[in-house]
């Protein structure tokens, strides 16, 4: 589903991705992780075009997204985005989060959208906050939210921005759990984490970014204990008491 | 000797002008400060540093300058405005330059994350300002302008100078007849509180009928 190959995104000078490579299947599960500032944010933005590139390319589906004459908000469409942060919107109910787009993007009507979101929101327990708004939740109820938005869409595949960042533990295994089910429904997800013990909840296949560049990918098992860098044993170590 | 009660009625046949001036002049304000902080998110250079220098020159000159320049001095090139309309494009456009003020400010309270969300999402830039941004802006945005609907109506009295019939306008024309001086001004200072009052609990209304459930002000 996608290819990305020798990606290069440079801010004015400073190489944030270098050449990276990378495949994600459909219905597969990848993570890429890495310490806070390798560049898992910037590539996950180069992927729906938030940020244009500088080099390289990224074939979504068969077709180069980074191309000049790529639609933009077309492709944005069919890449859901799930924020480490929620990034709900304050002023409307969890219901209008997920309808917003729906209605305004895809054009369906009020009562349309509205049954789309209810199913998504069932699918999510959050049913029964639908009337509630982002500051009356928790954290993991907005993650939830999140998710629902994005999967509204239909989209082809979620990508998650350090989706447990800002969660504490118990949540955070909550969340883990949903993308593990969701993957298994078939949905194609792409998740960046620095976050070890989601890491390995999530995937086998571990993708390890380093300053930049692809420098592993491997089993979890392998990165953690017999990989020859010590730097890569030691932060995947990091995750093996939790 | 006029008794309280009737120069309190007389001068009310004035509420009516100082309501609609403050009215008029509040929605020209909302819609200028509108247009000015959505055109500042084009972010063209040139288009910013106009309205920089509409802001200054609007906020620096004197409201009466500013009218007597409109209602006086626009007739010498051909252009003669009723009272209402030079009000508006003094009194307004100059609440119109604060309030630009107001709401960039209170854009700025909008979550980053949220923009980028919706971005995310497919939104182009004009539905992330009307369908995320504004609204937000307008709700973080309400006691700059409560504070501005309030100092126009205290700047609505200037609307005498060019003769409409407003409160201030009636009490100096009774003053002038009765020498009741003392009793007329008082009494048009009641009129001014009443209106100011049920200015506040009518936006007092509109804000706690758009407060976010859950979020406390900013």
């Amino acid at each position: 589903m996608i290819k990305i190959r020798s990606l290069v995104k440079d801010f004015d000078g400073h190489c944030v991705l270098n050449g990276v490579n990378l495949d994600v299947a459909a219905g597969d599960i990848k993570v890429v992780m890495g310490a806070s500032g390798c560049g898992k944010s910037t590539l996950l933005r180069c992927l729906n075009r938030l940020l244009d590139v500088t080099s390289g390319s990224i074939h979504f589906m068969g077709n180069d997204i980074t191309h000049k004459d790529t639609d933009v908000r077309q492709l944005r469409q069919q890449i859901g985005f799930v924020f480490q942060q929620f990034a709900l919107y304050r002023h409307l109910s969890v219901l209008d989060n997920v309808t917003l787009a729906l209605r305004k993007l895809r054009g369906l009507s009020r009562a349309d959208a509205n049954e789309k979101a209810s199913f998504e929101l069932e699918k999510l327990a959050m049913i029964d906050h639908r009337h509630k708004y982002p500051a009356q939740i928790s954290g993991g109820q907005k993650q939830r939210v999140a998710i629902a938005r994005a999967l509204a869409m239909d989209p082809s595949m979620i990508v998650f921005d350090e989706p447990t960042s800002a969660l504490d533990p118990i949540m955070s295994r909550e969340v883990a759990a949903l993308i593990r089910t969701l993957n298994e429904e078939r949905v194609t997800i792409l998740c960046v984490t620095h976050d070890v013990a989601l890491g390995k909840v999530l995937s086998d296949n571990v993708v390890f970014l380093d300053r930049g560049e692809v420098k592993a990918e491997a089993s979890f098992d392998y990165l953690c204990h017999d990989h020859p860098d010590a730097e890569v044993r030691a932060f995947f170590g990091r995750g093996e008491s939790r | 000797m006029l008794p309280f009660i009737e120069i309190l009625a007389t001068l009310a046949e004035g509420v009516a002008y100082t309501v609609w001036v403050t009215v008029v002049c509040s929605v020209t304000g909302v819609g200028v400060g509108l247009t000015v902080v959505a055109l500042r998110k084009l972010e063209i250079s040139s288009l910013t540093i106009f309205l920089d220098v509409f802001t200054y020159v609007f906020r620096a000159v004197p409201l009466l300058v500013m009218l007597f320049i409109v209602y006086f001095g626009f007739p010498s090139l051909g252009v003669k405005l009723s009272p209402l309309l030079a009000m508006v494009l003094s009194l307004g456009v100059i609440a119109g330059a604060y309030l630009g003020e107001v709401y960039r400010g209170a854009l700025q309270a909008v979550d980053d994350h949220e923009i980028l969300a919706a971005q995310s999402m497919g939104f182009n830039r004009w539905q992330i300002l009307l369908l995320i941004e504004f609204p937000q802006m307008l709700r973080f945005s309400f006691p700059g302008m409560v504070n501005e609907f309030t100092t126009v109506l205290k700047y609505s009295p200037f609307a005498y100078t060019v003769g409409m019939p407003e409160i201030t306008k009636q009490a100096m024309a009774l003053t002038g007849v009765t020498n009741q001086g003392i009793e007329i001004y008082l009494a048009a200072g009641l009129l001014y509180f009443a209106i100011y009052r049920i200015l506040l609990l009518a936006l007092q209304a509109v804000e706690n009928y758009w407060r976010i459930p859950g979020m406390k002000p900013l």
